[in-house]
């Protein structure tokens, strides 16, 4: 029993490690601000959330698990909204999304 | 294990020290010191001094970096 | 020659401080001097000289009551010299003319923001009054309710785009707030005279009246933190 529970924290931490990771190569590799944005913001909710999540069910039976609980929803809460507003901030100041250059699949 | 993350956030720390202070784009400057103050705030909460953690957290990386934005604001966004 | 001469200084600088850190003792070393008079009373003594659970409070609001008024008349000093620097030019005299309308903010504060600051400002100010009522058994204290209060307030006026055009409290009022700290630290001096014969003393009886007088500069100090955090920024902000 408890290895299949263990099974189930590692492979939700190894998921939102993974999320972190393409998160990170998106923000180093995608082409303008909007998309760099979106791939941050993905690994800040599904890569910590996962992670969060992963760590709830580790300390399962003990109350500290619900303050990872209440913690993860005040990243689902903060983090899609921090992004929200400096995409926000950005289309309302006119930066322009980059557009796909002749040739290049859009 | 903790002495390793002790150097890893260390060398952060210095990483983005040096970075304010080589950068010539003074919002870029605002951003990284309060990424500095993040990293220091971990590190306050990891010697065992949560106060002095809560501190940095909300007067370092919160409202200074709010007023470095508004005083770039009101000058300039370049270091001549 | 002249980068030369920056890094031999540089060079000259740094060795006098590593020279200077290597004569300290050790981190946490039981043996150094701190530990063994100052850090040892303290800890033997402290819960019963102060009435205050949590050692750092006793530290900060009694044994070193001197430090910490410094500390807070420090960053009142601090908002009257961003005032005096960032006073306009030549202020109307008071009651003529009112100021005219601010121009509207040049990006409009998105509703989704609003109302997810708005959602979770209650909990961030439950948490600051715990913070500050609980500083004398938990870590937290003053200060440390002071700032998030203040970050609080910040954040509530940057996205709903109040200015100093819309006060949240009258501007009388904002001054007394912002000088809490000072005064909660006269006050105590002043009870400390009176109960205890020494300024900043704490009163031996009541046994209550320790715990008032650490409450009151929790108070002044946390409610004049969050009020000068605020003026800063509105200050800074204008018109």
């Amino acid at each position: 029993m408890t290895a299949v529970w263990h099974a189930i924290v590692v492979a939700l931490a190894l998921f939102g490690a993974a999320f972190f990771l393409a998160g990170t190569l998106g923000l180093l590799r995608l082409p303008d601000f909007y998309t760099r944005a979106h791939a941050v913001s993905k690994c800040d909710t599904v890569g910590a959330g996962s992670i969060l999540l992963a760590l709830a069910l580790y300390v399962a039976p003990q109350p500290e698990a619900l303050k990872i609980l209440l913690l993860l929803l005040l990243v689902l809460l903060s983090s899609p909204t921090s992004c929200h507003a400096l995409a926000h901030a950005a289309h309302h100041t006119g930066l322009e999304p980059r557009e796909p250059r002749a040739g290049e699949p859009s | 294990m903790s002495a390793l993350f002790d150097l890893v956030m260390l060398a952060l720390l210095l990483g983005m020290a040096l970075a304010v202070a080589r950068t010539r784009d003074l919002l870029a400057a605002a951003i990284l010191f309060s990424g500095y103050s993040l990293v220091m705030c971990l590190l306050w909460l990891h010697r065992g001094a949560p106060d002095v953690a809560m501190t940095e957290a909300a007067v370092g990386a919160g409202v200074t970096t709010i007023l470095f934005l508004l005083a770039i604001g009101r000058t300039g966004r370049r270091e001549r | 020659m002249r980068r030369l001469l920056t890094a031999l200084a540089l060079a000259i600088v740094g060795a006098v401080m590593l020279a200077g850190l290597a004569g300290l003792p050790r981190p946490g070393d039981p043996a150094a001097p701190v530990h063994t008079h100052v850090a040892a009373h303290i800890v033997a003594h402290g819960v019963e000289d102060t009435g205050s659970r949590n050692l750092v409070t006793a530290v900060l609001l009694a044994y070193r009551a001197y430090d910490t008024f410094g500390e807070v008349v420090v960053i009142f000093a601090a908002l009257a010299a961003v005032m005096v620097v960032l006073a306009p030019a030549a202020a109307p005299p008071p009651g003529k003319t009112a100021p005219p309308p601010s121009p509207a903010p040049a990006v409009a504060p998105s509703p989704v923001v609003g109302f997810v600051i708005r959602l979770l400002a209650p909990f961030i100010a439950a948490f600051a009054a715990l913070v500050l009522w609980h500083g004398e058994a938990l870590p937290g204290g003053g200060f440390q309710a002071g700032v998030i209060l203040g970050a609080l307030l910040v954040l509530l006026s940057v996205v709903m785009g109040r200015g100093l055009e819309q006060p949240l409290v009258p501007a009388a009022a904002a001054r007394w707030l912002q000088a809490a700290g000072p005064l909660a630290f006269a006050a105590a001096m002043l009870i400390g005279l009176a109960g205890a014969g020494a300024v900043l003393g704490l009163p031996a009886e009541p046994a209550w009246g320790r715990h008032a007088v650490l409450l009151l500069l929790e108070l002044g100090i946390g409610l004049g933190g969050a009020a000068i955090i605020l003026g800063l920024y509105l200050q800074m902000r204008g018109h």
